[in-house]
C-alpha cells in the first residue's frame, strides 16, 4: 500500500498538485486511523491530507479511481458468444467469416470469443499509438480512440452487419443472431473500458516517471509573443509563485514602516529594563492601505500578452485588497468582481469572454474619458495608477488632458508597455504623448521584465 | 489524551444531536482531525456553516470553545499573551517596603543583586501574564476546541507565527520558556478564501472544502431548524434557493439565509410560494440591489395571470420562478 501511495503522490505532483513529504506521511497516518477496507473513508482520508487547494480537487477526483479502483489489473468482463452455438451454427458462422478480409475476420472472431487483450497486446498498442509518450490526462480520450482504431472496432461492427445478412440467408435463427450481436456489442464495450483504464494508468505512470520540466529560467527571458501553450502554462505558474513572493515582501515593508501615535503598552514594555523610565518610545504601526487602480488594454494588438497581464492583475488583487481593475478595448469595464473569485485561469477567461478583442476598435482616449466621467473619485493621494497597454489608439483623440489630470491626482503613475521604446510614437501609437505624465514607463516584453516591474510597483 | 470521538459515525450522530446536519465527508474528516491531532482547515463560501461546525463540535464534546477572530493587523499581543505592565508596576510600588527588608540585611552590593534576582520570578510569573485566546487554549487543563476564524484576514506573518502552535502545540515566551499544551486542543481554522494561504500552513492542516449543500441535505437542515414550516413548502423554498445559486449573482444566498427565509415564511403563515410573496420576501435572501433587480426581472413574466404553485406534480419546475 505504501508504494502505491507514493506512486499516487508522484502522479499528483506530476499533474501540478504540490504534495509534500509531510502530507504523504499524514495520508499514511490517516489510513492507519481509518483503515483501508471501505472505499469512501479511504478516499476522504487521502483527499483531506493530500489536497489543500480547491482548484486541485478535480485532479484528485480524476486520478483516484485510476489508481485505487484497480480495474486496470483485472481482465475485463467479457463473454464467449460462440460456446452456446450448435455445430451447424458454428459451421455457418465460420463460412460467413471466411467471406471477410482475414484481419477483420480475426478481430471479429476474437471479440465474439470474448478474449481479453493480454498485457503484451496492450503494450504493443501503447507503443503503436504513442501512448508511451503521453504525459497529460487530457490525451486520455484521444488515446483510447486511437487504440480502438488500431483494434478496428468500427470495421468489426460493419463486418458483423454484413455477415448478419449472410447468416440470415442461410437460415440462422433471428433470436440467435440478435443474441450474437448483443454479446459482440457488450464485449466491445468491455474492451473499451479496459482500454480506458489502461490508458489512464499508463499516462499516470508516464507522468510520475518524467515530471514536467521546470526549466523556467529560459522562459523568463522569452518574449510573450513567441510562447507556446505549454510554455504559457509554466509562466502561469511563475505568476503564481511571484504573487506568493509579493505577499511576504509587502508585509515586511509594512512592518518596518514607523508612523502613528505613541503605543503606551509597548513603550512601557520596552523600558522595563530602565525601571519604567521611558528612554525609547515606540509607536503604533499604522496599516498602510495602498490603493491601486489598474487599467489594462485587452485589444487585439495586446492579445499575445493580455492573458499574462490579467493573470498578474489577478495576483496583485489577491495581495492588495484595494485594487480597482479596469479593462478596455472599445469601451471601459470594471473587472475587479470578475477577478475576485476562482482561479486565475477562470477569472481571466471570464474577462476575455466578456470583452472579446475586436478589429481596430481600440479606443484608449474614449476609455480614459469614460474613466474620467464614472470613476475619477477612485484616484486620490493614496492611489497608484498602473496602466498596462501599448498606447495604440487607432488615431483617435488621445485625451492627454484627462490622463494628465489622473496622473496629477495620484501618487504615482506607472505604465507597462510590451512594445520596445523604438516603436513608441510610430503608426497609431500615442505613447510619446502620455510619456511626460508617467513617473515610470517600463517595457515588459518578458516575464523577467514583468517581475522587475512588479517589484518596482510594490517596493517604493 | 482521550479522543473526543470513537468513529466517524459517532461524530455524525453527536453533531446531529446538536442540530448540525453533516455529510459523511465532514464526519470522517472531523474524526481524522481528532485522531491524528491535526488542525482542520475549512474553506468555502460565506455562510455554509464553517464556524458553526467548530461550535457544534465543542457542544457535542462538552468542551469549551475558545475563539480567535482574525483581522488585519492582529498580532501576538492580541492573540497570544501580554504582560500586565500596570499590575507589575503597581506590585513593585506596593512591595517596596518588603523589598527594602529583603535588602536590608545584605552585606554587599553583589549580595543585594543576588537577592533581587532570587525574587525576580515573582514578577515574571503566570500571575502577571494576560492570557489571550491561543495561550488560553494551550494552558487549559481541560481539553478545549480552538477556533481560529477567518485566518485569511490576518497578515501573512501571523500565519507564520501560528506554525509553531499548529504543529507542536507549544509556544515560546522569552521570560518563561516554552509552554507546551497540557491537553492538545481540537483546532479548527476557517477561511473564506479571499487570499491564498501559505503552503507551510496548509501542510500542517487537514483540508475540508465545504460547499453549498445538496438539495436533500439542505431540506434536512431546514426541517431540523425550522420545524414549524410545512414540509412541501420547505422543499419548494429550498429548491428555489438552490435555483438562485445557479444564477450569476454577486452574493449567493447561504444556508443561514435559507433559514432566515424559511423562518420568515413560517412567521407569515405562508401556505404556498407565489410571485407576490417571493418578491416581497426576496430581500431576506439577497443582499445586493443588483441581485434583487435581476431576480425580480426573472419573476416578472409570471405576473400576468397570478401564477400559483400548482401542487407537487411540477416539483422540478422551480426554475420557472427564476
Amino acid at each position: 500500500m505504501e508504494t502505491r501511495l507514493m506512486q499516487f503522490a508522484r502522479a499528483l505532483r506530476a499533474a501540478g498538485v504540490p504534495v509534500s513529504m509531510a502530507e504523504t506521511v499524514d495520508a499514511a497516518g490517516a489510513l492507519t486511523a481509518l483503515g483501508i477496507k471501505d472505499r469512501e473513508p479511504f478516499r476522504i482520508s487521502l483527499r483531506s491530507t493530500l489536497i489543500k487547494r480547491t482548484i486541485h480537487l478535480p485532479v484528485f477526483d480524476e486520478l483516484f479511481p485510476i489508481f485505487f479502483d484497480g480495474k486496470a489489473e483485472l481482465p475485463p468482463d467479457m463473454d464467449n458468444a460462440l460456446e452456446n452455438l450448435s455445430d451447424e451454427e458454428a459451421e455457418q458462422l465460420a463460412l460467413a467469416l471466411s467471406q471477410l478480409k482475414d484481419n477483420i475476420a480475426d478481430a471479429l472472431r476474437r471479440l465474439l470469443r470474448g478474449e481479453p487483450l493480454t498485457r503484451q497486446d496492450l503494450n504493443q498498442l501503447a507503443a503503436m499509438t504513442g501512448l508511451d509518450r503521453a504525459r497529460n490526462m487530457r490525451w486520455n480520450e484521444w488515446m483510447v480512440r486511437r487504440m480502438q482504431a488500431a483494434l478496428q472496432h468500427d470495421s468489426v461492427r460493419r463486418a458483423m452487419a454484413e455477415i448478419a445478412k449472410l447468416l440470415e440467408q442461410v437460415g440462422f435463427s433471428k433470436e440467435r443472431l440478435d443474441e450474437l450481436r448483443a454479446m459482440l456489442q457488450a464485449n466491445i464495450e468491455a474492451e473499451t473500458g479496459q482500454l480506458q483504464n489502461f490508458a489512464g494508468q499508463r499516462i499516470t505512470d508516464n507522468m510520475q516517471a518524467r515530471p514536467a520540466s521546470e526549466d523556467v529560467e529560459d522562459l523568463l527571458h522569452a518574449p510573450f509573443g513567441r510562447l507556446g501553450e505549454d510554455e504559457m502554462n509554466v509562466l502561469r505558474q511563475e505568476v503564481r509563485r511571484l504573487s506568493a513572493a509579493l505577499r511576504s515582501r509587502i508585509s515586511l515593508r509594512q512592518r518596518r514602516q514607523k508612523t502613528g501615535t505613541l503605543d503606551l503598552k509597548s513603550t512601557i514594555r520596552r523600558n522595563l529594563g530602565h525601571g519604567g523610565v521611558p528612554f525609547t518610545l515606540s509607536y503604533k504601526r499604522r496599516q498602510k492601505k495602498p490603493r491601486l487602480v489598474v487599467i489594462c488594454d485587452v485589444s487585439t494588438s495586446m492579445r499575445y500578452c493580455t492573458e499574462l497581464m490579467l493573470g498578474l492583475i489577478h495576483a496583485i488583487q489577491d495581495q492588495i485588497s484595494r485594487t480597482y481593475a479596469f479593462a478596455f478595448n472599445d469601451h471601459l469595464e470594471y473587472i475587479t468582481p470578475d477577478l475576485a473569485h476562482g482561479s486565475a485561469q477562470e477569472a481571466v477567461d471570464r474577462v476575455l469572454v466578456r470583452m472579446p478583442p475586436g478589429h481596430y476598435s481600440t479606443d484608449l482616449g474614449g476609455s480614459l474619458a469614460e474613466f474620467d466621467r464614472e470613476w475619477l473619485d477612485l484616484v486620490n493621494h493614496r492611489t497608484t495608477l498602473l496602466m498596462v497597454g501599448d498606447g495604440r489608439n487607432n488615431f483617435r483623440d488621445p485625451e492627454t488632458g484627462i490622463f494628465q489630470e489622473m496622473a496629477r491626482r495620484c501618487t504615482r503613475t506607472i505604465w507597462l508597455n510590451p512594445e520596445p521604446p523604438m516603436l513608441w510614437g510610430t503608426g497609431d501609437s500615442d505613447m510619446n504623448e502620455y510619456l511626460p505624465f508617467c513617473d515610470h514607463v517600463l517595457q515588459v516584453q518578458t516575464m523577467a521584465e514583468l517581475t522587475a516591474a512588479v517589484d518596482e510597483l510594490l517596493t517604493r | 489524551m482521550p479522543d473526543a470521538f470513537s468513529s466517524p459515525n459517532q461524530v455524525r450522530e453527536s453533531l446531529h444531536d446538536q442540530g448540525y446536519v453533516c455529510s459523511s465527508e465532514i464526519a470522517t474528516i472531523t474524526y481524522l482531525s481528532d485522531q491524528l491531532d491535526k488542525p482542520l482547515l475549512i474553506e468555502g463560501p460565506a455562510g455554509v456553516g464553517k464556524t458553526e461546525l467548530a461550535k457544534v463540535v465543542a457542544a457535542a464534546t462538552g468542551r469549551e470553545l475558545i475563539r480567535l477572530q482574525c483581522y488585519e493587523g492582529l498580532d501576538e499581543t492580541k492573540a497570544l499573551y501580554e504582560w500586565e505592565y500596570a499590575k507589575q508596576l503597581l506590585y513593585t510600588q506596593l512591595l517596596r517596603d518588603k523589598l527594602q527588608e529583603v535588602l536590608a540585611s545584605a552585606g554587599s552590593l553583589a549580595e543585594s543583586a543576588d537577592r533581587i534576582a532570587a525574587e525576580e520570578n515573582v514578577f515574571f510569573s503566570m500571575r502577571f501574564l494576560l492570557q489571550r485566546p491561543l495561550l488560553k487554549a494551550l494552558l487549559s487543563p481541560e481539553p478545549v476546541v480552538l477556533l481560529i476564524d477567518e485566518i485569511d484576514r490576518a497578515d501573512a506573518e501571523f500565519e507564520a507565527f501560528l506554525l509553531e502552535i499548529l504543529s507542536d502545540f507549544q509556544i515560546s515566551v522569552p521570560e518563561l520558556g516554552t509552554l507546551t499544551a497540557r491537553v492538545q486542543p481540537l483546532v479548527f481554522l476557517t477561511s473564506n478564501n479571499t487570499r491564498e494561504l501559505s503552503e507551510a500552513l496548509k501542510r500542517r492542516c487537514l483540508y475540508l472544502f465545504l460547499n453549498y449543500p445538496e438539495l436533500e441535505q439542505e431540506i434536512d437542515v431546514v426541517n431540523l431548524k425550522v420545524p414549524e414550516l410545512d414540509g412541501a413548502l420547505t422543499r419548494q423554498a429550498v429548491e428555489m434557493v438552490q435555483g438562485l445559486r445557479n444564477l450569476d449573482l454577486r452574493k449567493h444566498p447561504s444556508i443561514s439565509e435559507t433559514l432566515d427565509w424559511a423562518r420568515t415564511l413560517a412567521v407569515l403563515n405562508a401556505e404556498r410560494l407565489d410571485r407576490g410573496l417571493v418578491s416581497d420576501t426576496l430581500n431576506v435572501l439577497l443582499k445586493h440591489e443588483r441581485d434583487l433587480k435581476r431576480v425580480q426581472q426573472r419573476l416578472e413574466p409570471m405576473s400576468g395571470d397570478g401564477p400559483e404553485y400548482q401542487g407537487p406534480e411540477d416539483e422540478d419546475d422551480h426554475t420557472r420562478y427564476l
